[in-house]
C-alpha cells in the first residue's frame, strides 16, 4: 500500500462526504418503504409538482423497520408504510405522530369499510395505502378448481409433500384458527395450542414455506396448491393464466399497509403533502395497475379499466371482506404464537 | 490424474458459472419471471439505466466495498501481525474478540452496531456503514493472514534485527512480501463480504445512502426485477474484461523480458 | 542499535497495538458486553428489556426443541465444510501448480461470480434444480428419468447452495497456504524416494494445515447463521440457529433470550474449537491456530 493510493482514497472519501452534506439544504422528505412499492414515475411527479426532494429508502421486513425506528426513538424518516398490526403496536408505544386528516384533501375518497378499524380507531395515526388478502392459490391446469373450497381441503392426505404455506406465523395460524372456528387474533393459549395440533397434521403435506414471493414456486411448477396473497396471483397471471385464487369458506385473512409518520420525523408538513398526493385518484389507479393490490380509494377504483375494477381477485366481494378478518397486534400472545411456530418447524 | 485435473477444474467452474448463465440469459429475456424464454430484449437494460435509485445504490455499494476491502485489509494485517509477533496486555482479549466477531449472528451485530453508533452520535449513513463493514470483515482478514504468518521462519527476522533493521523495515521488506498472497486473499474476501451484506447494512444504513443488497432483498416482495440480472451481467462483463486486459498486459510484459 | 531505529520500533509496535485494541474495544468488546448484560435482563414487549436480573433466558436454551435445532444446524454446517474442503483443496492445489498468470486469472474467475448478490444467485440455482428446471428437463428429455427428481426443497439443495456461497472462503486461504509451500521440500521428498501418497501425507498436508483450519473456520461459522439459503432452497421447513436468533430479535422481540442464545452459541463454539485444538496438537505438532491467540 503506497502513500499515493491512501491519499487517493482519502480524497474520494472527502468528496463523498461533501456531496452527502450539500444535499441537506433543499426541502425534502425521507420515505422508508419496500422497494418498488410505489409506481414508477410517481415520486418524480411529486418532486416536480411540489419541489420537495424525495429520498427513498428500503427495508426488507416490517420487523427491521420497527426495530430500527424503536432504537432511534422514531427519528430518521418522515414516511413509513407498516402493516396494520405494526400500526397498532407502534402507536401504543408512542412511535407515531398523529396525522391531521384535515390537511388531506383527498382523505374523503377512502372507502369507509377500510377506515376506523381496531388497529387504529378513527385513523389517528395511519392512512391506508394498499390492502390485500391471504387465501388459496391453485394451478388450474393441474388441479380442478372446483375441488377446493375451504382451508380444510389442504389437510387432505393426497397433497402429501406438495403444498406451499406462507412463512408467516400469523397467516399460517389464521388458517388453523379459522378451521377450528376461532378468531385470527386469538390470544387464548388453548385455542392457539389447538391450532398448533391441527397444523401438526398438515406438516407432512407441506413442501415449502415461502413469504418472499409465494408466486415463484407456482410459476416454476414446483407447487400447484397452497396459500398465497391476491397481488401475487395477479402478478403470476401475467405469466401463466392458469394460476387462480380461491376464497376459502372459513374466511380469508386481510391485511392493510398504511402510511404513517414517525414521531421524530423532521418534515411532518411535507409528509402530509406526500400522503395527500398519494391519495389522488389518478395515483391510486396507477398503484393498482403497478402492484396488483387493491386501493381503498373509491375515486381511484372508478378510474380503473372495467376488467381490473371487476377483478374479484383484486377487489373481493363485500361479503368476503366482512367474513374475513384483519390482523391486529396480539401483544404478549405473540410469544405463544412463536413458541408453537418453533415447535411446529422443529417437528415436535 | 492427467485427465482428472482439467476435468475437475472445468466442473468446478461449471458449478460456479451455471447460475450465472441462467442470470445472464434472463437479463435478455422479455419474460419478467424467466421460467420460459419469450423473446430477446434489451428492455431490462433500458429500465436499469433509468432506475436511478438502483444505480445509485449500486455505485454506493461498490464504493463501500472497495474502501472496506482496503481498510479492513490494512487493519486486519496489522492485527494479525500484532497477535503473531508481539506480546502485549489484553492480547488474549483481542484474539477472543475476533473470534466472537465471527461467531456473532448478523442480527446481534446489527443491533449492537446501531446502538453504539447512536451512543457515539455517528450519523447513520456512509460512515456508519463503512465502520460496520470494516469491523465484520476484520476476522476474515486476520485469520487468513495469521495462518500465513504461522510456521514462518523466525530466524530470518532475528537475523534482520541483529543487522539493525527497524521494525517497520522488517515488516515492509521481509514479512509483507511473504504474506502478500494472504493479504490479497483477505482483500478479496472483504470485498465480497461487503458487497453481499444485508442484515447489518439494513440496520446501520441511513437516509440518503443506500446500498444494493438492501434494495435487492426488499425487491423480492414485488418480484426480483430482471433489472438486477442486467446489473449483474454488466458487473460480470466489466470484471471479466478487466481480468482479460490485465492478464494480457502481464503476458506482454513477461514476453518483453 | 541507534536511537532512530529504536524509536521507530516503539512507534510501529505501539501504533499497531493501540489501533488493534481500541478498534476491537469500541466496536466489538463494548457491544458484546451489552449483549451479555441484555442476556440476563428480563424481556418486555414495550421497552424491549427491563431490569430484574434473571437466568431464565439461559435455562430456556436447554429446552429439548433447541437441542434438535442445534443438531440440525451443526450437521448442515459440518457437511458444507467437508464438501467445501473436498472441492476446495484439490482446486487450490491444482491452481497453485500453474503458471503465475494463469493462476491469477483462474483465481479471479472463481471470485467474480461472488460479486453478484448472493440472493440473486440463489434464485438462479432454484431455476436450475426445480421440478421444471434445467437439470430435470435435461434428464427427462434424455429419458434418463421418467418423473422429475425432487432436488429443490430438500437438505441436499441447502448444501448445494451453502457450498456455492461459501466456496471462496475455503479456496482463498488454501491458495495462500499453497503459495507459501516450499516446492523444494516436495522435491527433496521425491528424491528420497517417498511415494506420492507419502509426500502428500507427510509434507503437503501438514504444511497446509493452517490454511485448512482457517478455511474451515470461515466456512463453518458463517454457515451456522446463513438462514436465508436454507429458507429459499430448503423451503424453510427446518429451523436453524440463525432463524431462531433472528426471530427472537425481530419477530418475538425477546431480546434477552436472543442475546442469551447468541452468548451460548459463542461459548459452545469456543469450547468445541478448544477441544478440537487439544486433540489436534496431541496428534500432530505442526499446524493449527494457537488457542491462546485466537
Amino acid at each position: 500500500m503506497t502513500f499515493k493510493t491512501l491519499t487517493k482514497i482519502a480524497t474520494g472519501v472527502y468528496l463523498l462526504f461533501s456531496v452527502a452534506f450539500s444535499a441537506v439544504a433543499a426541502e425534502k422528505i425521507v420515505i422508508y418503504n419496500w422497494t418498488e412499492y410505489i409506481p414508477e414515475g410517481v415520486l418524480a411527479q411529486f418532486t416536480k409538482e411540489t419541489g420537495i426532494e424525495v429520498e427513498y429508502n428500503t427495508y426488507e421486513s416490517n420487523e427491521v423497520m420497527y426495530s430500527k425506528l424503536k432504537l432511534q426513538n422514531g427519528k430518521g424518516y418522515d414516511i413509513i408504510v407498516p402493516s396494520a398490526y405494526f400500526i397498532a403496536k407502534m402507536s401504543k408505544e408512542g412511535l407515531l405522530y398523529p396525522i391531521d386528516t384535515k390537511k388531506l384533501a383527498n382523505f374523503s375518497l377512502l372507502e369507509s369499510t377500510l377506515l376506523d378499524k381496531d388497529y387504529d380507531p378513527k385513523n389517528k395515526y395511519s392512512v391506508p395505502y394498499v390492502w390485500g388478502s391471504t387465501a388459496i392459490g391453485i394451478n388450474s391446469n393441474d388441479i380442478d378448481r372446483q375441488s377446493i373450497t375451504a382451508w380444510q381441503d389442504l389437510w387432505d392426505k393426497k397433497w402429501r409433500n406438495s403444498l406451499l404455506l406462507t412463512d408467516d406465523v400469523r397467516e399460517v395460524f389464521h388458517m388453523a384458527l379459522r378451521v377450528n372456528g376461532h378468531s385470527t387474533n386469538s390470544t387464548s393459549e388453548t385455542e392457539i395450542k389447538q391450532a398448533y395440533e391441527l397444523l401438526l397434521k398438515l406438516m407432512p403435506n407441506v413442501l415449502v414455506f415461502n413469504s418472499d414471493a409465494p408466486r415463484e414456486p407456482f410459476l416454476a411448477g414446483d407447487v400447484s396448491l397452497g396459500m398465497i396473497w391476491n397481488g401475487e396471483v395477479i402478478m403470476a397471471q401475467e405469466e401463466d393464466s392458469a394460476i387462480e385464487y380461491i376464497y376459502p369458506k372459513e374466511g380469508a385473512a386481510i391485511w392493510v399497509d398504511s402510511f404513517a409518520i414517525p414521531v421524530g420525523a423532521k418534515n411532518k408538513d411535507n409528509a402530509h403533502k406526500f400522503i395527500d398526493f398519494m391519495l389522488r385518484p389518478e395515483v391510486a389507479k396507477r398503484t393498482v395497475e403497478y402492484l396488483g393490490y387493491a386501493t381503498p380509494n373509491t375515486a381511484g377504483i372508478a378510474l380503473l379499466d372495467e376488467a381490473l375494477r371487476n377483478n374479484k381477485t383484486i377487489f373481493p366481494p363485500k361479503e368476503i371482506v366482512e367474513q374475513g378478518e384483519f390482523f391486529s397486534d396480539v401483544g404478549e400472545a405473540n410469544k405463544l404464537y412463536n413458541k408453537y411456530w418453533e415447535m411446529l418447524k422443529a417437528g415436535q | 490424474m492427467r485427465i482428472f485435473k482439467p476435468l475437475f477444474i472445468i466442473s468446478v467452474f461449471l458449478y460456479l458459472y451455471l447460475p450465472m448463465v441462467v442470470l445472464i440469459t434472463n437479463s435478455f429475456n422479455q419474460s419478467k419471471y424467466g421460467y420460459h424464454w419469450k423473446a430477446f430484449s434489451w428492455k431490462w437494460y433500458e429500465k436499469l439505466w433509468h432506475n436511478t435509485g438502483l444505480m445509485d445504490a449500486f455505485v454506493n455499494s461498490i464504493t463501500i466495498a472497495v474502501l472496506t476491502a482496503f481498510i479492513a485489509t490494512i487493519l486486519g494485517t496489522l492485527m494479525a501481525l500484532a497477535i503473531h509477533r508481539y506480546k502485549f496486555r489484553f492480547k488474549n482479549v483481542a484474539g477472543s474478540m475476533l473470534f466472537i466477531l465471527m461467531m456473532s449472528p448478523d442480527i446481534v451485530l446489527a443491533i449492537t452496531f446501531l446502538i453504539i453508533f447512536i451512543a457515539l452520535g455517528i450519523q447513520l449513513g456512509f460512515w456508519s456503514l463503512l465502520i460496520a463493514h470494516i469491523t465484520f470483515c476484520l476476522p476474515f482478514v486476520v485469520i487468513t493472514v495469521y495462518s500465513q504468518l504461522k510456521g514462518f521462519d523466525e530466524n530470518i527476522i532475528e537475523a534482520a534485527q541483529d543487522l539493525g533493521a527497524s521494525e517497520s523495515k522488517i515488516f515492509s521488506v521481509i514479512i509483507f512480501p511473504m504474506i502478500l498472497p494472504a493479504v490479497l486473499a483477505g482483500w478479496l474476501l472483504s470485498f465480497t463480504l461487503s458487497l453481499d451484506d444485508v442484515i447489518i447494512s439494513s440496520f446501520v444504513s441511513g437516509p440518503g445512502f443506500e446500498i444494493l443488497p438492501i434494495r435487492v432483498f426488499s425487491m423480492v416482495k414485488v418480484g426480483v426485477s430482471p433489472e438486477v440480472n442486467a446489473l449483474a451481467t454488466i458487473l460480470l462483463v466489466i470484471s471479466l474484461t478487466a481480468i482479460t486486459v490485465v492478464s494480457l498486459l502481464i503476458k506482454r510484459k513477461n514476453s518483453d523480458i | 542499535m541507534n536511537i532512530s531505529t529504536f524509536s521507530s520500533l516503539i512507534n510501529f509496535r505501539r501504533v499497531v497495538i493501540t489501533l488493534t485494541l481500541s478498534w476491537l474495544t469500541l466496536f466489538v468488546l463494548l457491544p458484546h458486553l451489552m449483549v451479555l448484560l441484555t442476556s440476563i435482563l428480563s424481556p418486555d414487549s414495550e421497552h424491549l428489556v427491563v431490569w430484574p436480573i434473571t437466568l431464565d433466558n439461559y435455562t430456556r436454551i436447554f429446552e429439548p426443541i433447541y437441542a434438535n435445532i442445534f443438531w440440525d444446524s451443526l450437521l448442515l454446517s459440518g457437511t458444507t465444510t467437508v464438501i467445501c474442503l473436498l472441492i476446495g483443496y484439490p482446486f487450490a492445489y491444482f491452481l497453485s501448480n500453474m503458471t503465475p498468470t494463469l493462476r491469477v486469472v483462474l483465481l479471479f474467475l472463481m471470485v467474480v461470480p461472488f460479486w453478484t448478490n448472493s440472493l440473486i444467485r440463489i434464485y438462479a440455482i432454484k431455476m436450475i434444480i426445480g421440478k421444471k428446471g434445467i437439470i430435470n428437463s435435461f434428464l427427462l428429455t434424455t429419458n434418463i428419468i421418467d418423473t422429475p427428481l425432487q432436488i429443490l426443497y430438500t437438505d441436499f439443495a441447502v448444501v448445494i447452495g451453502l457450498v456455492y456461497i461459501l466456496l471462496p472462503f475455503m479456496v482463498l486461504p488454501l491458495m495462500a497456504s499453497f503459495d507459501k509451500l516450499d516446492k523444494n521440500l516436495i522435491e527433496v521428498g521425491r528424491d528420497l524416494g517417498a511415494s506420492a501418497v507419502n509426500r502428500f501425507i507427510h509434507i503437503i498436508l501438514p504444511l497446509t494445515a493452517p490454511g485448512i483450519i482457517a478455511g474451515s473456520l470461515m466456512v463453518f461459522l458463517p454457515a451456522m447463521g446463513m438462514f436465508y439459503v436454507a429458507d429459499i432452497l430448503g423451503g424453510a421447513k427446518t429451523l436453524l440457529l440463525g432463524n431462531v436468533i433472528k426471530n427472537q430479535f425481530l419477530v418475538v422481540r425477546d431480546w434477552p433470550f436472543g442475546s442469551a442464545f447468541s452468548v451460548f452459541l459463542i461459548v459452545l463454539m469456543a469450547a468445541l474449537l478448544a477441544i478440537y485444538h487439544r486433540a489436534n496438537s496431541y496428534i500432530q505438532q505442526k499446524g493449527g491456530l494457537d488457542d491462546e491467540n485466537l
